[in-house]
Order: C-alpha cells, then structure tokens, then sequence
C-alpha cells in the first residue's frame, strides 16, 4: 500500500512494485484515508512519504508511528527528501522489525528498493545508509570504531542497514561463514552481546552507534 | 491657558529692574505721604468724627500707605516684569491721596474728596491682579473699570449737590439728599464690586484645583476677607446700620497688612526661582533624561509635572520612551508650556495651572532645562527609531523566513520531486535494458547525475529552510546536527512539546551556526548543546572547551544570529575568554 501525495511518483512506485511482483493493494493520497485503509484490510507493507497533506509537516510520521503501534504485523517503509537521525530513532523506537526509514532517491535504484520493500514487508528492517554513515561518522571520545579493520567496518555498515547476513555477503561477495566471522569480531571488539534475529541486530547496534 | 500656550522662549527677555534713582525718592515720598495722614489728624482736625478716634484712624491710614509704597517698591525691585510692585505702589499713593480731603485747604480737600472712594476700588484692582499684576478675562478687567467708574463719577456727582462744608470747590447747587441718595447708590454699587471680587478669587482657586503652595495661597485669599468687611461697612453706612468702629479699624488693619502677605507671595516664588538655578547646577552634572523630569518637577514644585519631547519626523509629542503623548485640551485641567530652541519646539511641560500665575519661573526652569530637554529629546526620538527598527528587523527578518520557506517547500513539491520520479523512470527502464550493457550503464550514468543533483538540491533546500524543524521540532532536528558536528556533542534538549515555529527555527540557527564555529575555530574536544525551558523563555546554550577568543563582531555569523535573536525579543551572548572556551548563550521568550 502507498501513501504518497505526488501523483507522479505514486504512480512510478505503483508501477516499480508491479513490476516486481507486489500486489498494489491501495494507493492514498494523505495520511487519513491510508489508516482508514490500514484498518480495513491491512497489508503487508506500506511505503509512505513523510510529508503529506494537508500541512506537510509530520502527518506521514504520524501514520507510520501509528500503524506501528496499532498494526505490528504491517511493515512500514517511510520515504523522505531528507532522512533524520532523529526521526529514525523515533520510527525504530524499541524495535527494528518490519520497519524501514529510505531516502526517496533509492527507489531509482530498483533493486535494492524492492529488496529493501521486501525485508520490511517480512519483518526485516531497512535503513538508508546516510543514517548509518552519520553515525559511523560521528565523533567521538575513546572511539572503539577505530579498532575495526575497513572490512568490520564495512560489514557493520550494512549490518546497521538491516541487511541479513546473505544479504552482506552477496553485496561484498564473499561467503556466509565470513560474513558470520565478521559479525561477531565486531561485536566482540564493540562490547555487544550478540543478539538472535538481525532486527535486534539492527537495533542493538544503532543504539550502540548513538550512545 | 491660551497665554501659557503662547511659547515661553528660552531666551527670554531680562525685565529691567527699577533703578535706584527711582525707587529711593519713591520710599521718601511714601514715607513722607504716610506721615500725611497723621499730620492732618494733629493739626486740622478735620478728620471725619464718624470713622472713629481721629489718631487711631489715621495711625491706620499712615501704615495702608507706607505698607503699600514700600511692599509694592520692594515687589518691584525683586519682580521687575510684573506689574503688580508699581500697582501696589499706585494704591498707597492714591490712599494717601483720600486722606488730604481731611485738610482744611479748599484745593487739596476738593480733591481728596474726589478721591475718596478710589482706596477700596484699588485694593480690589490689588487683590484681583495678584501676582501678576494684570487682570485676567474680560468680566474681571469690566468689574475694575466700573468699579473705577462709580468711585469717581458718582463722587464728583455727589459733591455737585454739596454737602461737604465750605471747603468742597466742586459745589454748584448744594442738595443734601440727592448727595444722600448718590452716595447710598456709590457705597452699594462699590461694595457689590468687592462682593463680585472675592466671587472672582473663590472662583478662580476653586478652578485651579490643587493648589500647589497651598498655605500661602490661603494666607493670601485669607486678606480677601478685607473686601467683604469693606463691603460689609459700605452696605452698612448705605443701609444706616451700626456703624462699628472695631470693624473699621480692623478692615484698616487688614488692608494694611494684606501687602505683607502679598510681598510673601512673591518672594517665594523668588525662592522657586532660585529653585531654577539649583536645576541648573543639576542639569550640569549631564542627569539621565529621566531625572530631568523629576528635576523640573522639584524646580517648578509640580509633583504632576509630565514632559514630553516633539520628534519633527513623526510630527508628535511623545514620552521618553518614544510613547505617544497627546496634550492636554485647551480647557482641561491641565496646563501646558512649550519649550523652544533656536525657533523649533523642543518640548513641552504638561503642568499645573497654577504655574500660569508664576511665568517667569516657568520661563526660567524652561531655559535652563532647554539644552538638557534637546539631549531627552534626542534620546526619545532614537528610542523611538529603534522600536521602529526593531519592527521592521522582525518584519524582514520574517518576510525573508517565509519567503525561503516557500522556496524549500516549491523544490521540495517541485523539482525535486519531478527529478526523483524522473530518476525511477530512468530506474525502471534500466531494469528493461538489462541485457543492453551499454544502455543500462548510461541509464545507470544518468541516475548517478540525477542522485548528485538531488544530493545539491537537498543542501540547497536546507539551506533555505530547515524543514525538519517545522515538521519535527527542535529535538528532532538537532540530533543530526550534533551528530553531524566535528567535535563529539553532548545534546541535551529539555522541551516539553513544541514552541513557536520562528523560535525553534532562531533556536536551530543559534545551534547550527555555533557548533560550525567550533568546527572552524574552536580546535576543541568537545562541546555540550543544552536546550531548555526556563522562566517562560527558551534558553539555548552551546560551550565548547576550545581556545576562545572568538571574534564576535567580524564575520557575519554571529552578528546574524544575534539579529535574529533579538528580531524575536531574545537576547545573544557570547563568552569567550582566550583560551577559556567559547560559552554562546541564547535567550528566547516564548511569548
């Protein structure tokens, strides 16, 4: 479902997640009638812009945050023209399941949107990486980030994105049991008790990040 | 009212003080004209038995004279502009002159006689024109006129139809009790005169309301009583009704010493002249324009006194604050006196009337006070052109606010958008052409522009307008910024949901600027950013543990943070002691 107040871009996502095989259950104009519609027969995933009408303030926040809450099984993918690490904080909230947080520039890059629109929808998590390079690149004092070779570094990255581990070893094309190898030197050198699912992961490493 | 309006200039005219010449043969003759009664009463005895003890009468008579000649001369000397030292001057004369008609000589008695009445009239003419020394309003100057009148024509009248003795030259058909009859009418018509005066004096304290030296006022209206005992002895003599002669001599008493009381009068407000030159010495300490209304005040004893200055660009009064002040109508109860300068308004005290009565003292505190008046006129115009200013820095300040938010809200719902819908066509064609390498790899060139021109329209748009301020709050949008800094930033923002839109965009401004100076000149560790409520103001405090020394004035950045701060009502302050770090403070009211 798509709540997206350009019609020109609702339109080329409806026909992005067509192509790709989505079921294009409802598309909304504002923040309301995609809640009236959440409510009604809820779907798997809903990509909304952060700014709807009628004040394209915090309308589309609003409706993520609320589907959230009323609605957990429902993934939710926000889209912005700029992306906070504040708000990430706040849609992420205690958990990084089915949520996702993405410049609206990705959805040119058609696969990793529809593999982003796919994690959500299956409980996955989706971060765009200037959020995850903010944090990285954040100052800090007795920084134990300078402790991780380049590619702890970059396996971190996109560990921070929501990527699965399959999917960090088909990015950075090498092999799952590497991948695995990485994740747990960094989060032996970070000080982090590995956690089950990769969504915790997810958030277990950006509260880390932001600490 | 309309003669105090008339502008008092400070450069007013130095009244000629009598010379001594004159006023020493005029205190001989005084004195001389007061032992005239007492010699007549000595030597002709022909003082009229029916005003009592001939000495007693004319002991009396010497000291009304010689009280009158030498308080009036005395009142002239210190009071040269008024008039009232020689009118006063003019009534001892003119009582010593009543009293020749107890001389035996035909010439002098006819016109002593003639003169007999003239004494009461002129002490009316004394009382009403107190302290100026010139009668105010038609109805006063029309009652002395006639009462002059009466006084004179009704005697020479009278001494047509004799009745007088031998002595009376003006006698042509001797008719005893048509004299009778004219002088019941002249004693009955004068005595309405004095009754019609102390109306005029009850009147005009009653009208000047608070009177500002009230004892001396009443010591002075107390001597008015005089008239109404003259009044009460005339309808007395016209009505044959007792004749008493205690009341005489005490009515004599009284208008011999109502001078005295007068001569008081006058050198107080010789004193509240003084009080003028003591205004001066303070106005040369240079006193802050606030003080130079309560120094009036105490120079002119006006605790009412207001002053308001004339700013010729706005054309109006106004306070020293640059409030509007509007004068006082025509009639009200206030009066007012314009102060010039070089031609020009510069200022005008709103004051009691009963400061009317004392110009001189007006025009003395007025000049004076002139050069100091322009010094509060200056500052009460730049106090209004700063308020003016600071509207219209807000004015601007939001104009060019909403401006640039249109601006970032037209990218944003415009091109931007169009490039990003662009961009996802390009996308999905790429997806089309897959097996085309070289199509998918411009396609793919082609997205990667369009990702860096969005990249630099998304700057840009920040720029304009921090959205995320607007449509998230200050919390929000200052987490990207202190992690975005080049020093590690400890944030702290304690606000319980969200203020004014302006403010908490000043507020990210105060934040933004502050923590790229750091970046830029601080060469610090690190920096705290603590946003809080306190006192209904937002207070926004950026320190850093850099080398300080911060140029506060050059470079625009803080000099614009500081206008936008203070555009809101807000305050900007900066420490930043040499190697001691830079603390900026920002204060925010929330109204």
């Amino acid at each position: 479902m798509i709540a997206e107040d350009s019609v020109l871009l609702r339109e080329g996502l409806a026909r992005l997640l067509g192509d790709a095989g989505f079921e294009v259950a409802g598309q909304c104009e504002n923040a309301d009638d995609l809640l009236l519609k959440v409510r009604s027969y809820p779907p798997d995933v809903v990509i909304v812009d952060i700014r709807l009408p009628p004040t394209h303030n915090d309308e589309g926040l609003r409706a993520a945050l609320e589907i959230r809450a009323q609605h957990p099984s429902v993934g939710v993918l926000v889209l912005s023209q700029y992306v906070e690490l504040g708000l990430a904080m706040k849609l992420l909230a205690d958990s990084a399941e089915g949520v996702g947080y993405l410049l609206k520039d990705r959805i040119s890059d058609v696969r990793e949107f529809v593999a982003a629109v796919r994690r959500v929808a299956d409980g996955g998590s989706a971060l765009d990486p200037i959020i995850v390079s903010t944090l990285l690149s954040r100052r800090r004092q007795d920084d134990p980030l300078g402790d991780l070779t380049p590619r702890e570094r970059e396996v971190l990255e996109l560990m921070a994105g929501g990527s699965s581990n399959q999917g960090i070893a088909d990015k950075l094309v090498i092999s799952l049991r590497a991948v695995e190898k990485y994740v747990s030197s960094i989060f032996g050198k970070l000080g982090l008790p590995s956690t089950g699912t990769e969504s915790r992961r997810v958030l277990a490493v950006l509260l880390y990040l932001r600490s | 009212m309309v003669a105090s309006a008339l502008a008092w200039s400070a450069t007013a005219r130095v009244p000629h003080v009598p010379k001594s010449a004159i006023v020493w043969p005029v205190a001989l003759a005084g004195l001389a004209a007061a032992g005239g009664p007492l010699t007549f009463a000595l030597h002709s005895g022909a003082v009229p038995s029916e005003l009592g003890e001939p000495l007693v009468i004319s002991i009396l008579a010497a000291w009304i004279s010689a009280s009158y000649v030498l308080c009036g001369l005395l009142a002239w000397s210190r009071r040269p502009a008024s008039r009232f030292g020689p009118l006063m001057i003019v009534a001892g004369f003119v009582s010593f002159a009543a009293t020749l008609s107890w001389t035996t000589n035909e010439v002098t008695f006819t016109f002593g006689q003639a003169l007999d009445l003239l004494p009461p009239v002129l002490f009316l003419h004394v009382f009403l024109a107190f302290p100026s020394g010139r009668l105010s309003g038609r109805f006063e100057r029309s009652l002395v006129a006639a009462a002059y009148a009466t006084a004179i024509s009704l005697e020479l009248v009278r001494m047509v139809f004799g009745g007088f003795g031998p002595n009376n030259l003006l006698e042509v058909s001797p008719n005893p009790a048509v004299a009778d009859q004219v002088l019941r009418i002249q004693l009955v018509l004068v005595s309405a005169y004095c009754l019609a005066g102390v109306g005029v004096l009850a009147l005009r304290r009653l009208r000047a309301g608070r009177p500002r030296r009230r004892s001396l006022a009443l010591l002075i209206d107390a001597f008015a009583l005089a008239l109404v005992m003259i009044a009460f002895l005339f309808l007395s003599a016209a009505l044959d009704g007792p004749a008493v002669a205690q009341i005489r001599w005490a009515t004599f008493a009284a208008l011999g010493l109502a001078p005295l009381a007068f001569l008081i009068g006058l050198l107080h407000s010789r004193l509240a002249r003084s009080a003028a030159g003591e205004l001066l010495v303070e106005l040369r300490e240079d006193p802050e324009p606030a003080d130079l209304r309560d120094a009036l005040a105490r120079a002119l004893q006006d605790p009412s006194l207001a002053l308001a200055y004339w700013l010729p660009e706005f054309e109006r009064w106004a306070d020293l604050d640059g409030h509007e002040v509007r004068l006082p109508a025509e009639d009200s109860a206030r009066a007012t006196t314009r102060i010039d300068r070089e031609g020009a308004s510069v200022a005008v005290l709103v004051h009691d009337p009963s400061l009317d009565d004392e110009p001189e003292l007006l025009a003395a505190v007025s000049a004076g006070a002139a050069i100091a008046l322009e010094h509060g006129r200056l500052h009460a115009e730049l106090r209004a052109r700063l308020g003016e200013l600071r509207g219209s820095r807000a004015r601007v300040l939001e104009a060019g606010q909403n401006e640039r938010q249109r601006l970032e809200r037209n990218l944003h719902d415009g091109a931007q958008q169009r490039l990003i819908a662009l961009s996802l066509d390009l996308g999905l064609l790429e997806e089309r052409l897959r097996d085309d390498l070289d199509a998918a790899a411009r396609l793919h060139e082609a997205r990667h522009e369009i990702a860096l021109s969005l990249g630099e329209l998304r700057d840009v748009a920040r720029g304009l307008h921090p959205a995320v301020v607007s449509g998230h709050g200050l919390a929000v949008a200052l987490e990207s910024l202190a992690a975005h800094a080049a020093v590690p930033v400890r944030l702290t923002v304690e606000l319980e949901g969200r203020v004014r839109e302006q403010l908490e965009v000043a507020a990210y401004y105060v934040v933004a600027e502050s923590l790229t100076n750091i970046g830029k000149h601080a060469r610090a560790k690190s920096a705290t950013v603590d946003v809080a409520r306190v006192d209904g103001q937002v207070v926004v405090e950026i320190v850093d543990d850099g080398v300080g020394g911060a140029d506060t004035e050059r470079g625009s950045g803080l000099r614009g943070l500081a206008d936008r701060v203070e555009s809101l009502g807000g305050r900007l302050r900066v420490w930043t002691p040499r190697g001691g770090g830079t603390r900026v403070r920002a204060e925010l009211p929330c109204v």
